[in-house]
């Protein structure tokens, strides 16, 4: 059990009479990408805003390195190594792509921070990150200039930079164009690679298949099926489920 | 020559206001129109020890900042529940509530009839007292306070500290998620910023050795948002240049020969007249860096 | 006793000059959602424009009242026109056009002030003796009667048009989502339109009637404006009935509030109740 560094345990979620998230218990893996798929309102996006604090859950536990947790507060997150990107790309928009990055690099407190100017340090990281995907040429431009594409990736990146060992990807291959796909991949199969969980939340079984490790399906906020890609994919109520759509 | 000191004493006063209310307005993104209130908590603490018990400026000034911090906190902490337009709606009414302390405290503030008589600092240096009762040395006085919270202003918006301010304005939930709790950086900025206006409001209310409630209503406040509107939110220079251009511009209808009570009206027209076309066609003002 | 009585009839009246207020913003803020700072001064142009037509055309007092809230409708469709609409068309946010309208307040004051000076002036000059009614041990003059029935009135009767009529189902369907309403084709730049110069006219027509009850001055607007805010948010956002029980609330608790606390406090007793409220009821007591 001890490699498991995040679980779920019948975590539940409902707006008013709807069960966005019901009951449900899945263990997410240390150095492994968990693919999780099910059609539009299966709860995939609200899993994800649970697991940071984003939305109060009502019901269940948070497991985090042995750690149960009862309820998770947004600023939380980052203590129990867990960061996300966005579904609907949540940049800080009328800031530079630098600033964007240096701002989940430098200090967290308060009085602290007042003192404190982003040092060679810093920049070599954010330099470092940006070159990673590619967007380093722009790192002076104000994100809300950067295309879609690049909005993403500076996204990814984003998230990449916070140390995290929990990272939840919403999509984050929904809309991009081939080379900027391949970027992406890079990038989850490196955190794999340093032994981080990613859950990745992905419309596309074709890039489930190539990437993730285990599959979660998820069906009107319960669990549908689970298992290795191959075998997950193939079966007819996961098939019904995404054709049903 | 007087007119010009006068001038550049005002102007100095709110710039002040501006830098320090730009920096929660233009870099939190916090729509704060309450920001006359410690500009009056200032100026009244200045007062009521300068006229009533004959401390020494400096000393008032201290308290004075002092107060407003306390205050601040506690007023930030209502507003800290709050967002957007409800954020401009409370801080209103909170500008409104203080306003009626000023005027209806009348054992502290004397109500509408103001505060008369309160002295221009005095420095002693070992025995030796020096006033600064002329205008020139008050404009000196004034443009160090303007050139310190500049600093300030500067300092702090080029610390880790400043980018998570503007993180704040862009996406406060998002900022979060990275480990931020950005209800103290809220509230942080709130109170430096009213801490500032304090200062501003202790210099006027020892230049002009008269203070009543009417300098710090609501009205003061949209004035202080019209400076850095026009002057352009989140930058530094452009909340002085926009202190500089709203204070001047009036004054110019004066050589222009208005009786005076048209000229007070014709002031108003120009500031509200400033924030409908700036947002209509400039929303980051003159010199912005931010976009409503 | 008879204070007490006095007290509450008082607060009725000032319910009932707030609920004409709030009425009107309620009604602008369910089609448009934004705080719509220049309503106040469409109140302060109707009592302006009665002024006008009494002192300078020399009107009698109901043709002056009533072109006066015509004129204050149009003022409002002409705000909407020049600056609320152009801005919405590139979806300017709430914060803009809070500010904008900020601005407009403050310039329609600023004006008013230049072209009829700052003083105050009562209108009942005008319209001669009045007759002062006593119920209860309090009194109630004919002014301040008709103040009271004509809120209620424009209440019923706007409950009624918006229930019954094809417009008021179209701005029910505007309020609940505007671009959803524009797919089904409801023009909905007209409707918001027209519900800008209903709304105004209503505010107008406060100002009117607090011209008479008491007087108007230029800065009159914004104290109004936030009487009627602060109705419409304590009743409810965005509901009609809301804003009224919300405006008799705040009136009543403003007015027996004085028994113990002085007069001066009237403001900021009502701007404690709006913090109370939007700390632990943000939605009001009937919400949408």
């Amino acid at each position: 059990m001890e490699e498991n560094i995040l679980e779920i345990k019948r975590l539940t979620k409902h707006f008013g009479g709807v069960h966005a998230v019901q009951n449900l218990s899945v263990v997410f893996a240390r150095g492994a990408i968990t693919g999780i798929i099910g059609p539009n309102g299966s709860g995939k996006t609200t899993l994800v805003n649970l697991l940071t604090g984003m939305l109060p859950m009502d019901g269940g536990v948070i497991v985090s390195d042995g750690a149960t947790l009862r309820r998770m507060r947004a600023h939380e997150a980052r203590f129990y190594g867990i960061t996300r990107t966005f579904q609907n790309i949540r940049l800080f928009e009328q800031m530079t792509v630098l600033d964007n990055l240096l701002v989940v690099l430098t200090e967290r407190r308060v009085f602290a921070s007042l003192f404190e100017r982003h040092g060679a340090y810093h920049l070599k990281k954010a330099e470092a990150l940006l070159r990673q995907v590619g967007l380093w040429e722009k790192h002076n431009e104000l994100a809300l200039h950067l295309s879609y594409g690049q909005r993403k990736l500076l996204e990814i990146a984003r998230a990449i930079g916070t140390d995290a060992r929990v990272f939840l990807f919403d999509e984050p291959f929904a809309g991009l164009f081939p080379e900027m796909r391949e970027i992406v991949k890079r990038q989850l199969e490196a955190l794999r690679e340093q032994g981080a969980a990613v859950l990745l939340i992905e419309h596309n079984t074709e890039l489930i298949r190539q990437l993730s490790d285990y599959v979660v399906v998820l069906d009107s906020g319960k669990l549908l099926a689970e298992g290795k890609p191959e075998s997950v994919l193939r079966r007819r109520d996961v098939l019904e489920a995404y054709l049903g759509e | 020559m007087e007119y010009v000191i006068h001038l550049s004493i005002v102007s100095g006063i709110v710039a002040i206001l501006g830098m320090s209310l730009n920096l929660i307005v233009g870099y939190t993104g916090l729509l704060s129109v309450a920001h006359a209130a410690f500009y009056g908590i200032g100026a009244y603490v200045t007062a009521i020890l300068l006229a009533g018990f004959g401390v020494n400026f400096f000393l008032a000034l201290l308290l004075g900042m002092a107060l407003a911090a306390a205050v601040a906190l506690l007023i930030g902490l209502v507003l800290s529940r709050f967002d957007d337009d409800y954020y401009v709606l409370a801080s209103l009414g909170l500008n409104i509530i203080i306003y009626s302390v000023f005027l209806n405290w009348n054992t502290l503030t004397r109500g509408p009839l103001g505060i008369p008589g309160i002295s221009r600092p005095e420095l002693g240096i070992g025995g030796y007292r020096f006033g600064l009762t002329s205008n020139f040395s008050f404009l000196v006085l004034t443009l160090l306070c303007a050139v310190l919270v500049y600093l300030a202003a500067r300092f702090i918006t080029r610390s880790s500290f400043g980018r998570v301010l503007m993180a704040i304005r862009e996406d406060e939930q998002a900022l979060q998620v990275f480990g931020y709790r950005t209800v103290y950086y809220k509230l942080a900025i709130f109170v430096i910023g009213a801490v500032m206006a304090a200062v501003a409001g202790a210099l006027f209310a020892s230049y002009i050795t008269f203070i009543d409630p009417t300098s710090f209503m609501l009205r003061e406040s949209i004035f202080m948002l019209s400076v850095i509107i026009l002057g352009g939110l989140a930058n530094t220079n452009g909340a002085v240049a926009g202190a500089v251009i709203l204070v001047v511009l009036p004054e110019l209808l004066r050589f222009v020969g208005l009786p005076s009570n048209i000229a007070a009206q014709m002031r108003l027209l120009l500031y509200g007249l400033a924030l409908v076309l700036l947002m209509i066609y400039r929303p980051q003002g003159l010199f912005g860096k931010y976009r409503l | 006793m008879d204070l007490f009585v006095q007290l509450t009839i008082n607060g009725v009246i000032a319910g009932a000059i707030y609920a004409l207020i709030a009425l009107g913003f309620a009604l602008i803020f369910g089609v448009t959602k934004f705080f719509n700072l220049a309503h106040g001064a469409v109140a302060v142009v109707g009592g302006y424009a009665a002024f006008f037509f009494l002192e300078h055309a020399g009107l009698g007092v109901l043709p002056a009242a009533a072109l006066a809230v015509c004129v204050a409708g149009m003022v409002g469709f002409a705000l909407h026109k020049t600056v609320f609409l152009p801005l919405r068309r590139r979806q300017a946010t709430n914060l803009v056009l809070l500010i904008a309208a900020l601005g407009l307040l403050t310039v329609i004051q600023a004006l008013i002030a230049m072209f009829f000076g700052s003083q105050f002036h009562p209108l009942s000059q005008f319209a001669g003796a009045q007759e002062v009614y006593r119920i209860a041990g309090g009194a109630i003059t004919l002014v301040q009667l008709i103040i009271i029935i004509s809120a209620l009135a424009v209440f019923g009767l706007l409950t009624l048009f918006l229930k019954k009529t094809k417009f008021g189902k179209a701005v029910k369907a505007i309020g609940d989502d505007e671009e959803v309403a524009q797919i089904v084709g409801i023009n909905t730049h007209a409707i918001i339109g027209y519900v800008f110069f209903i709304g105004s006219a209503i505010a107008g027509l406060g100002g009117v009637l607090v011209g008479f009850d008491t007087g108007i001055e230029p800065t009159m607007g914004l104290s109004l404006l936030l009487k009627g805010i602060i109705a419409a948010i304590v009743g409810g956002v965005g509901s009609l009935s809301g804003a009224v029980l919300g405006a008799f609330l705040l009136g009543l608790a403003e007015n027996l509030g004085i028994w113990h606390i002085s007069g001066e406090w009237k403001d900021a007793i009502a701007f404690g109740i709006l913090i109370f409220f939007l700390i632990w009821r943000p939605r009001g007591i009937l919400p949408r």
